[in-house]
């Protein structure tokens, strides 16, 4: 009962944090209809972004978790508007130009701060414990922030005339065209939120775990699985997906260990992804 | 059109020629570098061109290390039986990753642009679990060790020349496959680039092509990792991570997309420029993104393509 | 575009037009990237230092010249085929002479490729066939667990009490064979054990931590895992309210895991097996030295002072064997005393465990951390097998 209990708090807190990501990879691919390649590259970069202002120019951490988005989000920002923005209906292309960025950054990141891992502690420490189960305490600032920022999120989505723009962009692109809306002014702006959300995630997880150049792969394979589980595009669908993949880990880890928990996981996701690549909340198939 | 169909016609001649180069090679010089830059061309030119047969048909696969690793084991396998006839193993390494990809394709082959993108990632990721997996066939996560050099004719490849040569040799066989294939299918396959929605209405049997192609693809991709393992005489799972098919995208993209002479050039000449890093190989990878969005943004046609420009523009100057 | 293509062409040419001064190339090897970054680079630094030494003497004797000895380093990053690889490329450069590489899976990739390409290579790996009698010119730089692990287990337990333990290391080679051996060790002292196993490149250790507090162990041994994971292991340990002692019967790291761990106070109960005496004076004039000859820090912690040894005896038998000829560098080795003027005296062994005496034990220390409290490095002489 304790490992069960246990295995469900880590499966949440993993959920918050695939989440996070998720939500800014189906983010760009439910507006731009893009492949971030690159989503791995900016959540290092918020972990890095993050460090150097705690390590080097002592700031307060929140504060270095602000810069970090919003360094992340500008890069984003400007990414989009100068070199995605030409090219951005051709699938091919834009998933070429993210995978060149990724390796950019990740190179760009190890030729600075070397290939060790940096000394970058989380401030919140220690761990309630209630009987035998324990709650990281930064596990729980990180789900805190995470559901904030989904909040936030369908906030700016649902309730904003920009998110009503940016779902119609989402919807038919075409007709949002033909109503006066400029996706040149859009685009970059969503592909910003998604990137900030993914800077957002390393400087609140890479203290966590470890700040080293390379974290950035398996985030790229968990946000693929994450948003194939949830239906591409689907934020709500994103949203439950990574809470789903963060408790299938924990459970199948936790009771199985070893890497037996990640082919199961590989498997149900290819076999949905065969017999029905909507995903669990996607509703069509885009003509990608 | 017609310049492009020409550009066809000869580029796989032209391909095979300049492998062919390297066959001579090990009689005109003994420089160890040249035979390791050589021997890493070969294997990985093979591997590209297992990308290129999938991009004939605009699909982007990230699936060439899982066929590479089913090859390669295959290799490793039978080599601990001691069998290591050249014929019987390049024949296995081929039709045993095809002979997979056929159901494979059934299945994967009904997705199209990023879903086919996405679902072989993940295909190649499983690959690597399934390795570890299964030790009892494939050593899990000590890999095959000490795979027992190929013999051809009852000679034993074992010299770093004969394994040169072996290398080239299956590059050739690899790069005529491909280019056999393309060719003969140049107009199926541009239709489904073009348009699939509307080659199939117009009564093309589109499913049959890819799936020829994919399994092809796979038999290729096979192939490159028999080449592999029989440089290295190891088969790990090391070896077939996921993460080394972008390198082979990578090669082809930058070579161009147009005609076979792009894997083949890509190839060659990123894995010489990354030869050029010496010993921090680690940054050849930010080298191939900046070449992979230079290439995207201002040089569509890659590296054959902006030769092919450049010539168009200098005879047409002359004439 | 085309600009790179005509680089490209034009590089092509003059490959290797540049005659050399006397002068004479030798590898390092090992992962200078990732979790076990630092013991590749700490073959690196000792691969400097060693030809620092020798070239401040006028260089190694070659032909009856002095030669100047230069380093170049590769990145193995702990896989077999980047091992393989490494050896390649640096035969491309003509070294036949290769300090590391240090995993495993690195290991068993060199061993083949390096003997087809004539090259002396010393791995640090924990393998069972760290050394193979059909590899001659593999060497070891230092004995496995098999050799040590009783020392460590025994001083271990005067200090903490034990009954049970678990052990974690990732599940390929470098953590199997490891643990089997280290299992041995605490099972000859009447010690229980648990092994648990992890896929290399887990971030999150949280589920596995569950997993072990499941089975209520005495010590958590984190064996032949990563420094880098180890510390993350140590960190969600804590967070999760283990108490007891942290075990490492495996390679060296400690100061990487106090890092990463988030301070000794966190890590607080520990013992581990160090490759040298790291306390003894002598030792540590090792790092000023290298401060003095390459003006600047040596990077790899205790892992260049355990591999120097390697290095320098290497060099020497360079000059001894008057070329770098793999085969004739080898002969030259064998006949060598196991000395160094830091470590202090050695013995090759290797017989026993592998068939072939090629492997370098010296003595070596083990550490004690109690209450956060470094207690220091207990140096444990070398026996003879």
């Amino acid at each position: 009962m304790e490992q069960f209990l246990q295995a469900a708090i880590i499966g949440v807190s993993l959920g918050a944090q695939y989440a996070l990501l998720a939500l800014g990879f189906t983010l760009i691919f439910g507006i731009l209809g893009v492949v971030n390649f690159s989503h791995g590259g900016f959540y290092m970069l918020g972990g890095y972004v993050a460090y150097s202002c705690v390590a080097g120019l002592g700031l307060p951490y929140p504060l270095a978790v602000l810069v970090a988005v919003l360094a992340t989000g500008a890069l984003g920002w400007v990414f989009e508007l100068f070199l995605l923005e030409r090219l951005v209906d051709d699938h091919l292309a834009t998933l070429m130009l993210t995978l060149g960025l990724y390796l950019v950054i990740s190179t760009g990141l190890l030729t600075i701060f070397g290939p060790l891992s940096m000394e970058f502690a989380f401030p919140v420490t220690g761990a309630l414990h209630v009987g035998p189960i324990y709650v990281p305490r930064e596990n729980l600032v990180v789900l805190v922030v995470c559901l904030a920022a989904i909040a936030a999120l369908w906030l700016v989505l649902y309730r904003t005339d920009l998110g009503r723009g940016l779902r119609a962009l989402a919807d038919d692109r075409a007709v949002a065209m033909a109503q006066g809306l400029r996706p040149k002014l859009l685009f970059p702006l969503a592909f910003a939120i998604a990137t900030g959300l993914a800077g957002l995630t390393g400087a609140l997880v890479t203290p966590i775990l470890s700040l080293s150049p390379g974290v950035g792969d398996p985030v790229l394979a968990t946000s693929f699985l994450t948003v194939i589980l949830g239906g591409l595009g689907s934020l709500e669908g994103a949203a439950l997906a990574a809470f789903v993949v963060g408790i299938v880990e924990a459970f199948s880890s936790v009771y199985f260990g070893g890497s037996i928990g990640a082919l199961v996981l590989f498997v149900l996701v290819l076999l949905l992804l065969v017999f029905r690549p909507t995903g669990l909340l996607g509703r069509t198939v885009r003509g990608a | 059109m017609r310049s492009r169909i020409s550009l066809l016609g000869w580029a796989e001649l032209v391909a095979l020629l300049l492998l062919a180069v390297g066959f001579i090679a090990p009689m005109v010089t003994r420089s160890v570098l040249v035979y390791s830059i050589l021997n890493q061309i070969f294997i990985d030119v093979i591997a590209a061109e297992s990308v290129w047969i999938m991009l004939r048909m605009n699909l982007l696969s990230f699936a060439t290390p899982a066929f590479m690793a089913i090859g390669g084991y295959t290799v490793a396998i039978a080599g601990q039986y001691n069998i290591t006839d050249a014929f019987l193993m390049s024949t296995a390494a081929f039709v045993l990753p095809a002979l997979v990809a056929i159901p494979l394709g059934a299945l994967v082959l009904r997705l199209r642009g990023t879903y086919f993108v996405l679902v072989t990632f993940v295909l190649s990721q499983i690959m690597q679990l399934l390795l570890f997996e299964t030790p009892g066939l494939t050593g899990g996560s000590n890999g095959i060790a000490g795979v027992p050099p190929v013999t051809l004719l009852g000679t034993e490849m074992g010299s770093n020349r004969l394994v040169l040569q072996f290398a080239c040799g299956l590059a050739i066989l690899a790069t005529l496959i491909t280019g056999l294939l393309t060719r003969w299918f140049r107009q199926h396959f541009a239709a489904i680039e073009e348009n699939e929605i509307l080659a199939e209405s117009l009564g093309l049997v589109v499913w049959r092509y890819k799936a020829l192609g994919f399994v092809v693809a796979a038999g290729v991709a096979g192939l490159a990792g028999y080449s592999l393992v029989n440089m290295l005489l190891t088969a790990h799972p090391t070896s077939f991570d996921s993460a080394t098919s972008v390198d082979f995208i990578a090669y082809t993209i930058i070579g161009g997309r147009a005609s076979i002479l792009g894997p083949v050039l890509g190839t060659g000449a990123l894995v010489y420029a990354t030869n050029l890093f010496g010993t921090h190989g680690q940054y050849a990878q930010g080298l191939y993104g900046v070449l992979i969005l230079v290439v995207v943004l201002a040089a569509r046609g890659g590296i054959v393509g902006t030769i092919a420009a450049v010539w168009r523009r200098l005879s047409g100057r002359r004439s | 575009m085309k600009h790179g293509l005509y680089v490209a062409m034009l590089c092509a040419l003059p490959v290797t037009a540049f005659a050399q001064n006397c002068e004479m190339k030798l590898g390092a090897m090992g992962p200078m990237s990732g979790g076990a970054a630092q013991w590749g680079l700490g073959m690196y630094s000792a691969a400097q230092l060693a030809a620092a030494e020798v070239n401040q003497e006028g260089g190694v004797k070659i032909g009856g010249k002095s030669c100047k000895v230069t380093v170049v380093p590769y990145d193995s990053k702990y896989t077999a085929d980047g091992a393989a690889a490494g050896s390649n490329a640096l035969a491309a450069q003509d070294i036949h002479l290769i300090i590391g590489p240090v995993g495993s899976p690195e290991a068993t990739g060199i061993k083949p490729v390096a003997a087809r390409n004539e090259q002396i290579a010393w791995n640090a790996a924990y393998a069972k066939n760290s050394l193979e009698t059909k590899y001659p010119l593999m060497f070891h730089v230092g004995p496995g667990p098999a050799v040590w692990g009783d020392a460590v287990v025994k001083r271990a337990m005067k200090v903490f009490p034990m009954k049970t333990v678990t052990l974690i290391a990732p599940n390929d080679q470098a953590g199997t064979d490891t643990v089997s051996v280290d299992v041995e060790a605490y099972k000859g002292n009447g010690v229980a054990t648990t092994e648990e196993y992890y896929q290399r490149g887990t971030t999150n250790f949280a589920p596995i931590v569950t997993r072990i507090l499941a089975a209520k162990p005495d010590v958590v041994d984190t064996a032949s895992s990563p420094p880098g994971d180890a510390g993350v292991i140590v960190k969600q340990l804590r967070l999760a309210g283990f108490t007891g002692p942290i075990g490492r019967l495996g390679g060296p790291g400690t100061d990487e895991i106090v890092r990463v761990s988030g301070g000794i106070d966190v890590l607080k109960d520990f013992y581990w097996f160090e490759t040298v005496p790291t306390d003894d004076p002598k030792v540590r004039e090792i790092d000023a030295e290298y401060r003095k000859l390459l003006g600047k820090d040596p990077v790899g912690g205790t892992a260049v002072w355990a591999d120097l040894p390697a290095a320098r005896m290497t060099l020497k038998a360079v000059s001894i064997a008057g070329t770098d000829d793999a085969q004739k560098v080898a002969a030259a080795l064998r006949t060598l005393p196991v000395e160094d003027p830091n470590i202090g005296k050695g013995y090759w062994t290797g017989k026993k465990q592998f068939g072939i005496a090629q492997e370098l034990h010296f003595p070596f220390g083990v550490g004690i951390i109690k209450d956060g409290k470094n207690l220091g490095v207990e140096r444990q002489e070398a026996k003879p097998e």
